[in-house]
């Protein structure tokens, strides 16, 4: 992914949610030393409130534009006034830079910490940022963890292999909506699919259940060894645990998983069609899940 | 902070678990503002959100033993509006804090002076709802230095202070405590003057400061007391808190003082004021607190489920059934 300025967008965004006094105030900090910065991107909630934000489908369109899975709808007046500033920093100086947002995440509490991750993608020198992006992984505090998994795309861009999966392992272990990790499927490895599986056999073991999105990543690896782990959930009592299963098959170019699919010409046909797809699936679980 | 008091065989005998006052103050909610979390475990916000607390302030404070690096006050610091906020909100409890070097610690110049340079990265956090807690414990000229500089970086920020008052010459630690706030030119209304007892609370009620009690068994105040204490002096700018820590002490006695008070007669709008109310005006002069947030934090869905089971999607804590020797 290449580095880019969606200061443009952001800005106009920003303007039409704050007042005018706020922006004044933020356009000012913006260009000053760097410990009034920091000052400053510790107290914009003071100035910015944190109120649900507007954004036209003109606006949603041309940031998705410069990054791709990047969905600032839901985030809250702070949140965009903190990236936004971050945008403003000057990165001409790399190491003096990449030192400055470096110390905004050492004494971040959970709300800056939101910002500053959400910002990741949009940050110069994105390479630099992978190291604090695993880092992040680490944590245990929800809000963060959601920040970088989901409706983020500098994960799937930057993370080494190793940090991508335990990104989606740890989506899963600490249910999370994965249907909203960025590159879910483009990144996709046979090594996620071995880890996924041992996580599933651990909650079978213990009688707790499993989210079916698990078999998105481990569909188109199918061989022997993952077969009868298909085979199981075919066999589910729960439908979308069965639907789950075909759509692992209907990936896998495994030929006994394209026979088990031919057995249910139903859900082979609704995936034909497109009804059946793993986003319908995991907008069904949040039905489902609501209705029980 | 605890146990200087005499023990006898009564007093180590395990005591029978009692919980019907919580049918008395049903429906109350509590705002404890000065609590340490960090010492305590899940089972105590679990129960601190049973009994109706529904926010509370963590000031910062010493550890039960001494710090010998600045990285150890940042990450302490951070873990403050980081880590327990978000271990908090598991539980539905809103969690705020205040920020600043404790007076034992002040006592360590060459890593006081280092903690007051990281001070002001803090303080202008969200939520951190004061300088505290700061003042005197052995009244050191190191103690008196960083009290004084600390109180100059609150007047600053326009943020209230909460002063922690001695052990030992109490008395006049706590009048000196108030001076030196005065000298510095401290709107008394910003003060919150912690740890009052009977032979202190006129003095700070008198000269407008705000007056809190801290119910901490053998130590400090016991709620019996507490209950004379509002009968005599009403309920202006008095506050309850447990100040629960790493030594023995309640967790749940902000709630328990309320039922106390209750079965005592005092009226449910003076219970108010004096576990809910008076905190959040004396806080709230931060601008950090809001009573809307208490009710988002709460918006955790429990009735979301999967397959029968709980998804806890706001990432709260799944509830276990402490009676039972099943653990799934």
């Amino acid at each position: 992914m290449p580095h880019f300025q969606p200061n443009r967008v952001l800005s106009e965004i920003l303007r039409q949610n704050i007042t005018g006094d706020a922006m004044e105030w933020l356009l000012e900090k913006s260009r000053a030393d760097s410990t009034s910065f920091n000052t400053a991107f510790v107290m914009i909630p003071r100035k910015t409130g944190k109120r649900n934000i507007s954004v036209t489908q003109q606006q949603q369109r041309d940031l998705a534009e410069y990054a791709p899975g990047l969905y600032v709808n839901d985030w809250l007046t702070d949140r965009l006034a903190r990236v936004w500033l971050l945008l403003q920093l000057d990165s001409s100086d790399k190491e003096r830079y990449i030192r400055q947002v470096e110390n905004l995440f050492l004494t971040a509490e959970v709300n800056e910490l939101v910002a500053l991750y959400s910002a990741l993608p949009l940050l110069a020198y994105p390479e630099a940022w992978a190291a604090r992006c695993a880092e992040g992984i680490r944590s245990n505090i929800g809000d963060a963890l959601q920040a970088i998994m989901c409706n983020n795309p500098y994960p799937a861009a930057y993370l080494s292999e190793p940090a991508w999966n335990q990104l989606v392992m740890k989506a899963f272990f600490t249910e999370k909506p994965v249907e909203k990790i960025i590159g879910l499927d483009k990144r996709a490895n046979k090594e996620l699919a071995c880890i996924l599986r041992d996580y599933a056999h651990e909650r079978w073991a213990a009688y707790r259940t499993i989210n079916p999105q698990i078999w998105r990543c481990v569909g188109k690896f199918t061989d022997e060894e993952f077969f009868p782990d298909i085979q199981k959930l075919a066999a589910s009592g729960n439908a979308l645990e069965r639907e789950a299963a075909a759509l692992a098959c209907n990936d896998s170019s495994y030929m006994p998983a394209k026979e088990l699919l031919d057995t249910n010409p139903e859900l082979t046909s609704a995936i034909r069609s497109g009804m059946l797809t793993w986003d319908s699936l995991a907008i069904k679980m949040k039905e489902h899940v609501l209705q029980s | 902070m605890c146990c200087s008091h005499n023990i006898t065989e009564k007093d180590l005998q395990p005591g029978a678990q009692d919980t019907s006052y919580l049918g008395r103050i049903k429906g109350m909610q509590f705002f404890d503002p000065h609590v340490h979390m960090t010492s305590r475990t899940t089972d105590d916000y679990e129960a601190m959100a049973d009994a109706g607390v529904v926010a509370l302030i963590e000031p910062a404070f010493w550890l039960g033993q001494p710090r010998t690096g600045i990285d150890t006050f940042r990450d302490y610091y951070s873990s403050l509006i980081g880590w327990e906020r978000f271990r908090s909100s598991q539980f539905g409890i809103k969690h705020y804090c205040t920020i600043g070097l404790n007076s034992r610690e002040a006592n360590n110049e060459p890593l006081a002076e280092q903690v007051m340079e990281i001070l002001p990265l803090f303080i202008y956090k969200e939520g951190v709802v004061g300088v505290g807690e700061i003042g005197f414990d052995d009244q050191t000229a190191a103690e008196e230095k960083y009290y004084r500089l600390q109180l100059e970086l609150a007047k600053e920020a326009g943020l209230p202070v909460q002063i922690h008052t001695p052990h030992r010459d109490k008395k006049r630690g706590t009048t000196r405590s108030m001076d030196i706030a005065l000298e510095h030119k401290l709107d008394p209304a910003m003060v919150i003057v912690d740890h009052n007892n009977e032979e202190t609370v006129k003095e700070v009620l008198d000269r407008g400061f705000w007056a809190a009690f801290t119910i901490y068994p053998f130590t400090k105040m016991g709620n019996e007391r507490m209950v004379d204490i509002v009968k005599q002096y009403g309920t202006e700018r008095i506050m309850v808190n447990s100040a629960a820590d790493w030594g023995i002490s309640d967790p749940l006695a902000v709630p328990k003082t309320a039922a106390l008070m209750k079965e005592q007669g005092i009226s449910d709008d003076a219970i108010r004021m004096v576990t809910y109310q008076n905190a959040i005006t004396a806080f709230g002069q931060s601008g950090q607190i809001s009573e809307a947030d208490f009710i988002a934090v709460k918006e955790i869905d429990q009735s979301q489920k999967f397959s029968g089971n709980t998804i806890l999607r706001g990432g709260q804590q799944p509830r276990m059934d402490k009676d039972s020797i099943i653990i799934r």
